[in-house]
């Protein structure tokens, strides 16, 4: 057990303390919240246990504190199963303690009317709260014993008196008799990706015959299948940053929030933290870390494993991080779009000046509390937009890849040890243009100004390379990032592509394992997005469809009528075209309005981040084909489609695949991989 | 040559983008009241755009960076740094703010809008879109106009940050006194009206 010492809480109160004896020291304050989250805090039920941790895994302890009006907290300690979080053996573990209070300008951040904090930009705490409120945490905390704890904070006022509440949480075992362990853990992210995204793409890429697909793919090969169930902390639709953190931290993280759990401060980065799988092999094994995706590498999902925030938006921070604590999470493989984060700005001096499409900001970056650098041996951080983070990597040796052809020449003449890679000013351009792109037809990338992007296969081939150097073992995670992001534009010709392109990327991991044994794959979905149905196919041809682009619910063909559509695949492995005849046709059942064609769009739904947004690119599927399609009424609010809490499935293969079988907790996942890769399995 | 003609097929897609109104259609920007805001002449974008008044260059999205993007970030092309300073007419789509910032506003080459909580959480503005600020009316709030707008202003290089919105700009063009006299008239209106307008 970590610990620490309160070393202004006099003794007696302390004694009196670590007996137990809070009864009589009982006051009218309160605590709001204990960290981590139980049910036995928030309703008194015992179960479910809400917060589980791997032996030895790091995690805050926290708690905000309401005292008696006219009273402050001066000291605090927190128990475990009645023994206080104490020792007197370490003084460097005092620094791990803190107890942040408002103290931003009084005017601003106490209403003066109901005396509650405000809020407001300048503040410390979120608004509503007592101005006397104080949140306390003890940073850096773990224990090594499984089982059930008894969590207790106990806070003390000026007065003397003692606020106290009680919480729990587990510590999961690992059973070390297993047999061998899994030294390669490679998730593979299809963001959004359901049952009916997987069936799409098998559809097109496969095909059917007399009721049988002619083919299957690759992630349909992996032996064992699951079904996950996807929800957040505070919802049961999830975004990604819960979506991939839960599987990655075993615990629940509210919407928007990576590697936290929620607080009541208004600081992004100092929510009390969990450790990632990333930081918890590389402290026990050595292990490295690679993060591939083809969205903006600040995106939810590759921040979720390895940054901690609160605010997954907070793009200078999150990509600072990614470098500043790659001594914790073993970073070695850094590749995506984002680009716009790593170039240094000098804002606001004189001009001219380069302009070079910076989005540092000050305002989204970070500087750690001393409490967390102390207790999680973080770095510090720095408010620092002119920073020139692609230099600072390179200096931290890693190789830099800006385009394909770079990449490929990065490893000429060796593989490099470490490799950042950024392909695009922010997302990735998506499959079905990049390969439109290849085949001589770049109207989209050339507009995009990112003419060279690779796809997600030979990315993920020459992360493993780099990887696979360190015979420690490695975490890696490979994200199909627009299978998400098309699916919300409700694409349907892009967004079979993304998935056809994750599973090229999923087969050279396939091939990776068969020749690394002692691999886990892992592919799944952080959640399911749009409701994505395959309703049938039409009952036109492409050329019927192109007279009478509003055709509409008349060309559906269900039951019989779908029959099978028949794509062709090109060698590149992508259909030569989406238009057929008879098309495989998608519904979304949780759809915004959009005008529908059944016939694909020659660019891109608002992907308007790009420096150079082609204008053919329609603002939303609202407006897209407005003039010419067939109005589908939607039933969410926005101009997207939206995630779903729909279950969706994983799929495994390997060392340890056998351990997901069934239907269980996205959290249930880091578990089974931590019993796969500290455990073993037989 | 090949890149040239792709140059081309873009300069085309933007070119009709800055002279055709009917791409408005297409905007998401004036859902809500915009509609209602009627926008004056010197701003409004016809069919026929017409040469630039004297002294002024036309200058479009397409002419800020350098295509394609190089290693380390943007690149500033010859014609955008040779404008420092200079008055220039742009025509795009005024960024729609969900937190209005007084004083300025964004011009993008998409309609989009800032603030909105979605997957794509700011991020939807394009690296070329331009800071227009009103060196006359700091402390008045532009309300979105609908569709395109043509606007005419000195051009300074230089990045900056946009109040009101997590980004950064890389061009500021102070409004000509004409426009900002029309926009200040139409946020006027806007403030006048009970609800909903601005």
């Amino acid at each position: 057990m970590s610990s620490t010492l309160l070393p202004r809480l006099p003794l007696a109160t302390l004694a009196i303390a670590a007996l137990g004896c809070f009864a009589v020291h009982a006051s009218a304050g309160t605590v709001s919240r204990l960290t981590p989250p139980s049910e036995l805090f928030s309703s008194g039920n015992a179960e479910p246990v809400i917060a589980r941790f791997l032996p030895g895994q790091l995690f805050d302890l926290q708690a905000t504190v309401q005292p008696d009006a006219g009273q402050a907290i001066t000291n605090f300690s927190f128990f475990i199963d009645g023994a206080p979080v104490t020792s007197r053996a370490d003084p460097k573990i005092f620094a791990r303690t803190s107890i942040v209070t408002e103290t931003g300008p009084a005017a601003t951040c106490i209403d003066p009317v109901t005396g509650k904090t405000t809020g407001k930009s300048g503040c410390v705490l979120v608004a509503g709260l007592p101005a006397n409120t104080a949140v306390i945490s003890h940073r850096g905390f773990s224990l090594g014993v499984p089982g059930v704890r008894k969590l207790e904070v106990s806070a003390l006022q000026s007065d003397g008196k003692l606020i106290h509440a009680t919480g729990n949480f587990e510590i999961v075992g690992v059973d070390k008799s297993s047999g061998k362990v899994a030294k390669n853990i490679i998730i593979f992210l299809g963001d959004g990706m359901g049952a009916a995204h997987r069936t799409a793409a098998r559809i097109m890429a496969r095909g059917y015959a007399q009721g049988k697909a002619k083919g299957l793919l690759t992630m349909d090969t992996f032996p064992d299948t699951g079904m996950v169930m996807t929800a957040s902390l505070n919802s049961i639709v999830t975004d990604s940053a819960p979506g991939m953190q839960n599987y990655v931290t075993g615990n629940k993280a509210n919407n928007n929030q990576e590697g936290v759990f929620p607080d009541d401060t208004l600081d992004a980065f100092d929510n009390p933290r969990v450790e990632y799988l990333s930081e918890y092999l590389h402290a026990l094994q050595g292990k490295s870390l690679g993060v591939v995706t083809t969205a903006d590498v600040f995106d939810a999902t590759p921040a979720s494993m390895a940054i901690h925030t609160s605010a997954r938006g907070n793009g200078t921070g999150i990509v600072d991080q990614f470098l500043d604590d790659r001594q914790l999470t073993g970073l070695s493989v850094l590749m995506g779009g984002g680009r716009k984060w790593f170039l240094p700005n000098v804002s606001n001096s004189v001009s001219p000046q380069p302009a070079n499409g910076s989005q540092r900001r000050a305002a989204n970056d970070y500087v750690l509390p001393d409490d967390v650098v102390a207790g999680w041996g973080a770095a510090k951080g720095a408010l620092d937009p002119a920073r020139d983070l692609i230099g600072d990597f390179q200096s931290a040796g890693f190789a830099y890849a800006p385009d394909k052809t770079t990449l490929d020449k990065a490893f000429q003449s060796r593989v490099p040890d470490r490799l950042l890679g950024l392909f695009a000013y922010s997302n990735m351009n998506v499959a079905y243009d990049k390969i439109a792109g290849r085949r001589g037809h770049g109207a989209v990338v050339d507009a995009f100004g990112f003419p060279d992007q690779p796809m997600l296969d030979e990315m993920t081939d020459k992360a493993l390379q780099v990887l696979a150097k360190d015979g420690r073992g490695f975490v890696a995670m490979i994200e199909g990032a627009s299978i998400d992001k098309q699916a919300h534009l409700m694409d349907s010709d892009r967004w079979p592509l993304e998935v056809i392109e994750f599973d090229r990327a999923i087969a050279v991991g396939k091939a990776f394992a068969e020749k690394h044994p002692d691999t886990l794959i892992i592919v799944t979905a952080d959640h399911e997005c749009s409701g994505a149905a395959i309703i049938g196919a039409s009952t036109a041809t492409a050329a019927a469809l192109q007279v009478n682009p509003a055709a509409g619910a008349s060309v559906v063909g269900t039951y019989d009528a779908a029959k099978f559509p028949k794509y062709a695949i090109a060698d590149d492995g992508y259909p030569v075209t989406t238009n057929i005849d008879h098309k495989m046709l998608i519904g979304y059942g949780a759809n915004a309005d959009r005008y529908e064609t059944w016939l694909s769009s020659a660019f891109p739904t608002k992907d308007s981040q790009q420096p150079f947004p082609p204008g053919d690119s329609p603002a939303d599927p609202g407006v897209r084909n407005k003039d010419i399609g067939f109005l589908i009424s939607g039933q969410v609010p926005g101009d997207q489609a939206v995630h779903t809490a729909t279950d969706v499935p994983l799929s495994a293969y390997g060392r340890g695949s056998r351990l997901f079988h069934g239907v269980f907790d996205n959290t249930d996942v880091f578990f089974k991989v931590g019993q796969a890769a500290v455990g073993g399995v037989e | 040559m090949v890149r040239f003609a792709k140059l081309f097929i873009c300069a085309c897609a933007i070119a009709a983008l800055a002279t055709s109104a009917a791409m408005a259609h297409q905007t998401s920007v004036p859902r809500r009241n915009a509609e209602t805001i009627r926008v004056p002449a010197i701003l409004a974008v016809s069919m026929q755009l017409g040469a630039p008044p004297a002294g002024v260059v036309d200058l479009k999205f397409q002419d800020l960076f350098k295509l394609p993007v190089g290693p380390k970030g943007l690149e500033t092309t010859d014609k955008l740094r040779n404008l420092d300073g200079k008055r220039v007419r742009i025509v795009g789509y005024m960024v729609r703010q969900e937190a209005p910032s007084a004083g300025s506003f964004m011009l993008s080459p998409l309609p989009v809008s800032a603030g909105d909580e979605d997957e794509s959480l700011a991020d939807d503005i394009p690296a070329s879109a331009v800071f227009v600020s009103l060196p006359n009316g700091k402390d008045v709030i532009v309300p979105a106009l609908p569709g395109l707008v043509r606007i005419v202003g000195t051009l300074h290089l230089g990045a900056i940050e946009v109040p009101g919105i997590d980004r950064l700009a890389a061009v500021r063009i102070a409004l000509d006194a004409a426009p900002e006299r029309a926009l200040l008239r139409v946020a006027r209106a806007a403030a006048r009206q009970p609800t909903g307008a601005r």
